[in-house]
């Protein structure tokens, strides 16, 4: 167990198993993601309230998921490479960050297409909106620290630094915006009090979930490849990767 | 003990203590009163500055949506089941407005106690479901569809 | 060899500190001015209406003391680093972070406490009630703080960068959010004469929490940095 990982840290092993990865990845993020949208847009039932609009949370919702599912595998693998300093480490954590910052984009963009019919008006600063805004500021920071450090190993420390600093964060932001929020809504607005959703529109919005995470996985480990080619140009597996 | 050991241990011990202060703080901040909103109730108590803009949180009164004329500007009544406010408001109402519907309005009071709003928001329930089975639970009388849930 | 204690360090370097801020006198009221000055803009671009000011105005004070804090981040280890006694620091037997919080603490004393001391007059001129001065003096005392502490990652994140104030903001304004939200929610709930505890209690809890985590994440940026 602990053998296969020593391997997996080594760029040239990781290089050729993430090839084969990629591809079974890649099928399975097809397939789960139309079969999502078909369940999705097609075959799910309208909303008794909101009509067809809701579908768009069948993009939204995994979306806003993955924007703190990548920060938090950001932050992870930025800590270990600062402890053990895992070169394959800090590679994955920085092709985490453009990831992340899209799905943050993405679930800001269609929350706000979602809204505008919904509450009225294209933004709200409601406790997740705003939350989420936060975070995409987050991801945008690490970003250009990083890309305002030349040399490489220190930007990489630097920036897992920033990025455990924003772990703790996020849950003192998240609380902040939500508590702030209530300062100013209705005491009787139904609440979130119990997210109850219809099997029928539950089944799709997981598969998309799922559909989610595996393009992540894949397109992260393209990005990780491409980068460990960057990096190791000089070795002898990585000119004949490139020769052929 | 020697005697780096036993700084080291102090450290820890502080880290330790700040979080725990921390985390005790928090805890009481949350266990503080958080009514923070305008309710109706408070504007019929007088609570609020005329000519002050506020938001005015409540559930939209059945029965009390009217329409004006001009087709713009709507009259209603925003209640937390104890006291009424009348609302005016001119502008495009949000689809989710309706009757018993949570809403946020964002206004001044004026000197009759009438609210007049700027924006009106509406507030959407996290319950997904088919029309045919909010029928179903509303005939077996396990959920009514607009009832507020006083929070 | 006479070794100094930890503590010894620490009043030697607090001493220091001081007196090289106290001999830059100048450069350590721009940061205040700016905070004047930034806060009476708002009446100019707003208009004069009394209630109108009154309703934003700890909004205004707020982001306005975000902003000064965030100017005068800078100065917490610049010059320092750039005169090669942050490497002293950092290559001394006594734990950097300790260090750390001590030049944080100086920083806090001749930033921090001025605009808290100038507050409630910048109060009076955007109409903000008297019953709210004094929540705004209280949010403004636990809430500094947590600006020069926070933002000393910031500052020890691009220290060894040249142009590092621009990205500062970028690493550091989203970090202040919570601080901004509690710290104005008080001061409005003040006016309108409805409880402020718990904003308190929270600002307090943030307080409590950077001052034991943010001098470690701060040496430890400092360590990369000077590397």
């Amino acid at each position: 167990m602990w053998q296969f990982f020593h391997k997996l840290a080594s760029p040239k092993f990781f290089y050729d198993f993430s090839s084969r990865l990629i591809f079974w990845l890649a099928i399975v993020t097809i397939i789960l993601m139309a079969s999502g949208l078909y369940m999705g847009l097609v075959e799910a039932p309208p909303d008794y309230q909101q009509k067809d609009s809701y579908r768009i949370m069948f993009i939204h919702v995994p979306a806003a998921w993955m924007s703190m599912f990548v920060y938090m595998v950001m932050a992870i693998t930025g800590a270990i490479n600062l402890i053990w300093r895992i070169k394959l480490a800090d590679i994955i954590s920085m092709s985490c960050a453009p990831l992340g910052a899209s799905f943050t984009f993405l679930a800001l963009v269609t929350g706000s297409i979602w809204g505008k019919p919904m509450w009225g008006t294209w933004w709200v600063w409601d406790a997740r909106l705003t939350s989420e805004l936060i975070l995409l500021f987050l991801y945008l920071g690490y970003m250009a620290l990083r890309a305002s450090i030349e040399d490489k190993t220190n930007a990489s420390r630097a920036a897992a630094v920033l990025a455990l600093v924003g772990v703790v964060n996020i849950p003192i932001i998240h609380y902040s915006v939500e508590w702030w929020n209530t300062l100013h809504q209705g005491p009787t607005v139904t609440k979130f009090d119990k997210p109850s959703i219809h099997t029928s529109m539950l089944i799709p919005l997981l598969l998309m979930a799922f559909a989610f995470k595996t393009y992540f996985v894949s397109v992260l480990l393209v990005r990780t490849r491409t980068e460990l080619l960057v990096r190791e140009f000089r070795s002898s597996w990585a000119r004949k990767e490139l020769s052929k | 003990m020697n005697p780096k050991r036993k700084k080291r241990l102090i450290y820890v011990v502080l880290i330790v203590a700040g979080v725990g202060a921390a985390a005790a703080l928090m805890v009481t901040a949350f266990q503080q009163n958080m009514m923070y909103f305008i309710t109706p109730t408070e504007i019929a108590a007088g609570a609020v500055q005329q000519g002050r803009s506020i938001r005015l949180g409540g559930v939209v009164s059945e029965g009390s949506l009217r329409r004006e004329n001009d087709g713009l500007t709507v009259h209603f009544k925003v209640t937390d089941n104890a006291n009424e406010v009348p609302v005016r408001y001119k502008g495009i109402l949000p689809d989710l407005f309706r009757e018993g519907q949570g809403i946020i309005a964002i206004g001044k009071v004026t000197a009759d106690n009438l609210f007049v709003a700027d924006e009106v928001l509406a507030k959407h329930d996290e319950n997904y479901m088919p029309p045919e089975v909010m029928e179903a639970l509303e005939k077996s009388g396990a959920k009514s569809p607009h009832k507020p849930e006083a929070k | 060899m006479h070794r100094p204690s930890t503590f010894q360090a620490c009043k030697s370097l607090l001493k220091r500190d001081l007196l090289l801020a106290f001999r830059h006198r100048g450069e350590l009221a721009n940061p205040l001015l700016f905070f004047v000055i930034v806060v009476s803009l708002f009446p100019l671009g707003i208009g004069p209406e009394a209630n109108t000011l009154s309703t934003i105005a700890p909004g205004i004070l707020w982001v306005a003391a975000l902003l000064a804090a965030l100017l005068s981040l800078e100065t917490i280890f610049r010059s320092d680093f750039d005169d090669g006694s942050l490497e002293q620091m950092l290559l001394s037997p006594h734990p950097a972070a300790v260090l750390v919080a001590v030049k944080v603490f100086v920083h806090w004393l001749v930033s921090g406490v001025p605009l808290i001391l100038l507050s409630p007059l910048l109060g009076v001129l955007l109409q903000i009630p008297e019953e709210s001065m004094l929540i705004l003096v209280v949010s403004l005392t636990l809430g500094t703080p947590i600006l020069s502490l926070v933002g000393s990652i910031g500052v020890a994140l691009t220290v060894g960068l040249r142009r590092g104030g621009l990205l500062l903001s970028l690493l550091v304004l989203p970090l202040y959010t919570p601080v901004l939200i509690f710290g104005a929610s008080a001061v409005t709930n003040a006016a309108f004469d409805l409880p402020v505890a718990a904003q308190l209690y929270f600002l307090a809890a943030l307080c409590v929490l950077s001052i034991t985590l943010a001098p470690i994440a701060t040496a430890a940026a400092l360590r990369i940095s000077a590397d």
